[in-house]
């Protein structure tokens, strides 16, 4: 399989206080692959996200995309946000025309990608609505949707399920497993960031495990499993306690 | 004069400014209070509380001054009318803030809170006095820092407009003295802003700070911290010069709370973002509040109708309406020219340089000077060019107005990190990003502060459009700057001819107009804002 993204030797820390946050951290991403990054909360996972997005630059190590160094945000790459990031005073057709920034699509051309997006993520006729009428669950609908619309191969997610109730999440994460294995969708390789352990073992063709700060890769683990899996399963348990032992230990 | 006998009768003047700033703030706070604790537990004044508060800090009360010391002067006569009348004037500006920080304070408490106080059978009183006063302490002083801010221009404008008018002039007052000393020795005009700014910067640093470290709910925020850290970037050029250093510290950690306090003023009672926790007003429903602005006009109509049978009202209405129309023109010329600088500007500090921080501590600084207090400076360089009292009316006004408009926009920071992330990780650029994404971010807070910023400036034109020299020379009267027709000179000039009529007839006038602009502008605008966070 050929590697679609590469994360070579990424450190960061904070300028001011000079502490390290991201120590050295390497993995390659294949195309295909769903690849899950996970680490107690404020080991900077999130901030991992942002440098492979392009929106941080790293303090050593790079990042290669589709064989070239990502030196700020890359075409090719969609970004989902924790907290939506929607524009309240843009409809949410207009929202999602903000991914297509970068394209020189006719505005024609612009509408009709939205209008697909949206039947598609089930939010037919909610397009000259504002987000703020729209449920967790539809937001992150839209957030999808906008990070999709330019056709993206690789797409960054950080958090994207931890606003929503467990219910609409669950929803959600089948609706992108289902659109990832159709080959529905523009996009290959998904990177999500979460610290929800069963979500990452439930998605997950890679576990990719950081140590608390500063933060080092703990541990990569292959899930060979075909989606969708059974939580119940032995080996879903076991995996479980494996990841828990490690981000506790 | 020499320069200690100068120094001591500037800290004189400055000392009585500041009882007179003092006297305001502890009947605001006392009043303040208990109208917000009562708005807060009575539905009912609520109703009629709120709006009326709202209305009331639009206004551009300094604007009605000439008509308050008239009327003051003519019961109370002498100096102790003078100073009540000032004192009531900044109680009029100190007051707004801090009702609507207690009415907040009350309506988040906890409901259980008072379930206990029920559960235990309180008294009234006792409910008050354990725990709606207590409640309400933390944000009520927080608020004082605002009313302190804006207070000082209300004063400083206050006493510089008596100067003009020798009946009226109080004895001592730091911007009395400074219009005076502007006049004289431009020198000596320089040591008095330094001696102002001195006592604003101990009167931050051994009144507010201390007074909020106590009282302050907060126990994370640390004031001193935040400050030197923007200092620090201040003085990284004089950094070994160890008294520079502190310096700049104190005065940058204190003008930075009063900016501070000043943006959260902004943001406090309309931008409907998150963090702003007091509820989007609800848009009165009904007949009544739609027909309203049209009631008004007919209202307007039929009594100009009648006064119109009485001559002399009529020609005074004309003269009115032909002012209120100049300095109308004036404002709006002024603000347009704000929108000009302050947006760019604002977009940049947010969106772009990263670190607006640095930049807006700069601005605090600045900002907390009110701006008539550069009358003099301005007024010597520009009154002998053409248009001169034009072009010193419209510096006043841009200086009033302008610091508003930034802090307005810049404290609306809330959603902006994911905001700005957005706009990076999907290459928005340029035009694309003024449609899309600037304007919509930062048009609540354009408008709270755009409000405020236009009452500061009608606020200035008390002084900035006619200014004498009668108080200053004592002998007759020199006229300093006057522009051709205006609001603030017509208030200025009535009330010298004791015109009592033409001051209310003016008054109306304002009241009006304000009112049909905050209607047909405002009102407007704040409910396509509110229309996205339904």
């Amino acid at each position: 399989m050929d590697s679609i993204l590469a994360v070579e030797h990424v450190s960061f820390g904070f300028e001011d206080s000079g502490i390290e946050v991201i120590e050295d951290v390497s993995f390659k991403v294949n195309e295909g692959e769903f690849v899950s990054i996970i680490g107690p909360s404020g080991c900077g996972k999130s901030t991992l996200l942002r440098i492979i997005a392009g929106l941080i630059p790293p303090k050593k190590g790079k990042v290669y995309y589709a064989g070239k160094k990502v030196g700020g945000p890359a075409h090719g790459m969609g970004f989902v946000f924790q907290d939506f990031a929607l524009m309240p005073w843009l409809t949410n057709l207009e929202n999602i025309k903000i991914g297509l920034a970068l394209t020189d699509f006719e505005e024609d051309k612009k509408n009709d990608i939205a209008i697909g997006l949206m039947n598609k993520l089930g939010l037919g006729g909610l397009g000259m609505q504002y987000p703020n009428s729209l449920s967790g669950g539809m937001k992150q609908r839209v957030g999808i949707a906008r990070a999709i619309a330019a056709a993206p191969n690789v797409l960054l997610m950080d958090e994207p399920f931890s606003a929503l109730d467990e219910l609409t999440a669950e929803n959600l994460r089948s609706d992108i497993v289902y659109m990832l294995e159709s080959q529905d969708i523009s996009v290959k390789s998904i990177i999500m960031v979460t610290h929800n352990v069963e979500e990452a073992v439930e998605l997950s063709d890679r576990v990719i495990v950081l140590s608390n700060k500063p933060s080092h890769l703990k541990r990569i683990e292959q899930i060979k499993h075909k989606r969708p899996r059974d939580r119940k399963a032995a080996w879903f348990g076991n995996m479980e306690s494996d990841i828990y032992a490690d981000l506790t230990g | 004069m020499d320069l200690l006998s100068l120094i001591l009768r500037l800290i004189v003047d400055t000392s009585a400014s500041w009882l007179r700033m003092f006297i305001a703030l502890f009947f605001s706070v006392i009043i303040g209070m208990l109208v917000g604790i009562y708005a807060a537990i009575s539905d009912r004044a609520a109703k009629i509380i709120l709006p009326v508060v709202d209305v009331l800090q639009t206004l551009p009360i300094l604007a009605f001054f000439p008509f308050v010391i008239f009327v003051v002067v003519s019961v109370l006569p002498g100096s102790i009318g003078i100073n009540t009348a000032v004192i009531f004037l900044i109680i009029t500006s100190m007051l707004w803030n801090i009702i609507f920080g207690a009415y907040e304070a009350v309506r988040t408490l906890p409901k259980e809170m008072v379930e206990v106080a029920d559960l235990y059978r309180f008294s009234g009183f006792d409910k008050l006095r354990k725990i709606f006063i207590p409640a309400s302490i933390p944000r009520v002083i927080e608020q004082t820092r605002l009313s302190w801010a804006i207070g000082l221009f209300y004063l400083v404008t206050s006493e510089i407009f008596s100067v003009g008018n020798s009946k009226y002039q109080v004895t001592y007052g730091i911007g009395a003295a400074l219009v005076t000393l502007g006049a004289t020795n431009i020198y000596y005009y320089f040591i008095g802003i330094a001696v102002f700014i001195a006592f604003l910067i101990a009167t931050i640093l051994f009144f507010f700070n201390p007074l909020e470290k106590r009282f302050s709910l907060d126990e994370t925020r640390d004031v001193d911290v935040m400050g030197y850290k923007r200092a620090a970037a201040l003085v990284s050029t004089v950094r070994k010069i160890s008294y520079v250093e502190r310096a700049t510290k104190l005065l940058v950690s204190g003008s930075t709370k009063i900016g501070r306090s000043g943006a959260r003023f902004a943001m406090r009672a309309r931008a409907p973002y998150p963090g702003n926790n007091r509820p989007v007003k609800k848009e009165r429903s009904g007949r009544f509040s739609r027909y309203m602005p049209y009631a008004v006009a007919v209202a307007v109509i039929l009594i100009s109708g009648y006064f119109a049978i009485q001559s002399n009202i009529l020609q005074y209405e004309g003269e009115v309406l032909i002012a209120l129309f100049a300095t109308l023109a004036r404002v709006w010329v002024a603000y347009a020219v704000i929108l000009l600088v302050a947006l760019p500007l604002c977009v940049y500090l947010l969106f772009i340089s990263g670190n607006k921080s640095r930049y807006t501590s700069t601005f605090q600084i600045i900002a907390s000077i009110p701006a008539t207090i550069l009358m003099p400076l301005i007024v010597i360089a520009f009154k002998d060019m053409p248009f001169g009292p034009n072009i010193v009316a419209f510096l006043i006004f841009f200086l009033s107005g302008v610091w508003y408009v930034i802090f307005g926009i810049t404290s609306n920071s809330g959603v902006l990190k994911s905001i700005i992330e957005v706009k990076n990780v999907f290459g928005v650029k340029g035009k694309d990003a003024w449609k899309r994404i600037y304007i919509g971010a930062v048009l609540p807070g354009l408008i709270t502060g755009s409000i405020t910023a236009i009452a500061a400036e009608w606020n200035a034109s008390i002084v900035a459009e006619y200014f004498t020299s009668s108080g200053i020379s004592g002998t007759g009267s020199t006229v300093i700057t006057s522009v051709g027709y205006g609001m603030g000179k017509l208030l200025d000039l009535a009330l010298n001819a004791n015109n009592i009529g033409l001051l209310a007839l003016a008054i109306i006038n304002m009241i009006l107009m304000i009112y049909l602009i905050n209607f047909f502008v405002w009102k407007k605008l704040y409910k396509r804002v509110a229309d996205y966070y339904k």
